[in-house]
């Protein structure tokens, strides 16, 4: 983080990604590419451990970090999963959800400030011509702080904050993407997740569960995350554009190559953030 | 009204119980070019006798009518007799084109050349497809694709049968995905995306494939279908994110302050008594294999149940 370490030779260059291009997230049963735009859209995650949630967290982290229009907040319970994203992140809740509150907060103020500002231009979402951040949220393992870390009320206002994110963020540009094993009512009140419009269902154990993470009477119809073999890591069913769940395959980073983007994308979004004082965590309520 | 009632209820009845007896009536190809000899006869008769009437006297324009609409009418007979050969070719007129050429090129090349360069020509053409791993896929996915339509028009023909007439939808477009193929098909009347979803598996099986999908291929056209044939599953392979590619390799790897490595990793370093959140032991366990959190147990059935209340 220290500044003294910034590259002598070379300017960085970003490739030029934003995060209002479809981000690729692997192929599908016929082996075309799949790719999903999430600026306006929220994704739910759901599936037994190891199913590849973390595969699907990571290959949209890389694409919001290599974004130049784009800033992560992430919020892992397991501090491993979007850890290594860290560095190029604007915000890294671990087990904390006092923490974790406060950056839900600050992002529903800035939620708030850019309805104002659209409000004021007399428009009714962020484009990418308004030059503002997309503001990725990527939350492994909802389940961790709305019902496990924490006491009752914070739990309460965890799912609040993120609801309210959810249910108004899309069109000021701050997409949530979150990932759980098993979003049953008792983990996340169905309020919460019926709101996620794009689901992704790994591999589960039972038709219900199934149901439960794409929505209920798929599994009647034959698309059931249970004909998922275990072996098959990375498999899904997907809910994106077309309405229907299809089955793709999510890409995967390893650890080195997500520390090799990671990297890049931290000296790439260093100059952007100077103006901050570093080795705190940007304020980007001011940018925004 | 005492009139009408009983016509009413017999009017009902008559209707409740109404059986219509449809006997699958396969038109015999005879028929059929009977009928086609007579339509086109009058037809072109007519025509050409009032064409033919504004230059002659109407009498003789009758008799260059009749004239006239004669071997019309026979020609349209012997299409409609021989309609199932010329079906048969135009099925086949991939294979037979190929055929002809294959066979032409193999006269040409032996007639004019000598018979080692023939040799070498023929093992040159054949050879190194054989041993060009992505060549030879190629031309295996091409041939699947020749081989596919004939098996989907079987399926057509031998179980799902559309209509009355028993005509064949129109087999159009095929080509290869990674997974097998891609059919394109036009369908008659008598069959809908609806029929055809109920009977992917024995489509697969004729197929000679895993398994089948089918879905709309227009949007404006019911009719507009498209067959997924899936002979090889590409789901279980590994996908690598181009992410990986677009980064500069010498970027400098970012300064990261050692953070404080946690001990106490086993089960005895952990006093029983701690009382704290479960922040502390989350931590100890973030290097194990097992980052589940208990709180998404499995539960039953009834437990299933209320999550839609």
């Amino acid at each position: 983080m220290a500044t003294a370490s910034a590259p002598t030779a070379g300017i960085p260059v970003g490739p030029g990604l934003s995060m209002f291009d479809p981000i690729f997230i692997g192929i599908d049963e016929f082996g075309q590419h799949v790719y999903i735009t999430l600026a306006y859209r929220n994704l739910l995650a759901g599936g037994e451990p190891g199913g590849g949630k973390s595969g699907l967290l990571n290959t949209i982290a890389a694409h919001a970090a290599l974004s130049v229009d784009s800033r992560l907040v992430l919020l892992d319970g397991k501090l491993v999963e979007l850890g290594q994203w860290e560095d190029c992140a604007d915000a890294f809740i671990g087990p904390d959800i006092t923490a974790a509150l406060d950056v839900l907060r600050r992002l529903q103020t800035v939620m708030n400030n850019r309805y104002a500002w659209l409000r004021a231009h007399g428009r009714r979402k962020v484009t990418a011509l308004d030059g503002l951040s997309v503001i990725t949220v990527l939350v492994d393992e909802i389940a961790f702080y709305s019902a496990t870390i924490g006491s009752k009320q914070e739990q309460e206002e965890f799912v609040a904050l993120l609801r309210d994110l959810v249910a108004r963020g899309r069109a000021a540009g701050i997409p949530v993407i979150a990932a759980t094993q098993r979003p049953s009512f008792d983990i996340i009140p169905t309020s919460l997740r019926d709101l996620f419009g794009y689901r992704a269902a790994f591999r589960c154990t039972t038709p219900n569960s199934s149901n439960i993470v794409l929505g209920h009477g798929w599994a009647e119809q034959g698309y059931t995350a249970t004909d998922i073999a275990p072996t098959n890591q990375g498999a899904a069913y997907l809910i994106a554009e077309g309405g229907t769940p299809r089955r793709i395959k999510v890409a995967y980073l390893d650890d080195a190559q997500i520390a090799g983007i990671a990297d890049y994308a931290t000296w790439t979004r260093r100059p952007t953030r100077l103006s901050a004082p570093t080795g705190t965590r940007v304020d980007w309520e001011t940018a925004a | 009204m005492s009139k009408s009632s009983p016509r009413r209820s017999f009017g009902r009845k008559s209707i409740g119980t109404v059986t219509v007896i449809e006997a699958k009536v396969h038109r015999s190809s005879a028929r059929n070019a009977r009928m086609a000899f007579i339509l086109t006869a009058v037809i072109i008769g007519v025509l050409a006798a009032v064409v033919a009437a504004a230059y002659v006297h109407p009498i003789i324009a009758l008799f260059i009518g009749a004239a006239v609409s004669v071997p019309c009418g026979a020609l349209a007979w012997l299409l409609v007799r021989i309609w199932p050969v010329l079906r048969l070719l135009w099925w086949w007129t991939p294979e037979i084109v190929l055929a002809v050429l294959l066979l032409t090129g193999w006269v040409q090349l032996a007639t004019h050349t000598s018979t080692l360069v023939t040799l070498a020509v023929v093992a040159v053409v054949l050879g190194v497809p054989a041993a060009v791993p992505a060549l030879r896929r190629q031309v295996v996915a091409w041939v699947w694709c020749l081989i596919v339509r004939h098996r989907l028009r079987v399926c057509f023909a031998q179980f799902i049968i559309a209509n009355q007439s028993g005509s064949l939808p129109l087999i159009l477009w095929a080509t290869p995905t990674p997974v097998g193929e891609r059919v394109w098909v036009y369908l008659r009347p008598g069959l809908s995306l609806a029929d055809l979803e109920g009977r992917l598996d024995k489509i697969a099986v004729t197929c000679h494939a895993s398994s089948v999908l089918v879905e709309r291929a227009s949007d404006g056209n019911a009719a507009y279908l498209r067959f997924d044939i899936k002979r090889r599953e590409v789901l279980t392979a590994t996908v690598t994110s181009p992410l990986a590619d677009v980064i500069d390799p010498d970027a400098p790897a970012t300064d990261r302050p050692t953070p404080v490595i946690p001990t106490a990793l086993d089960l005895p370093d952990v006093q029983a008594p701690t009382i704290t959140l479960p922040v502390q032991p989350k931590k100890q366990t973030a290097t194990s294999a097992n980052g589940s959190k208990p709180a998404p147990a499995p539960s039953s059935d009834a437990d299933d149940l209320s999550d839609w209340l």
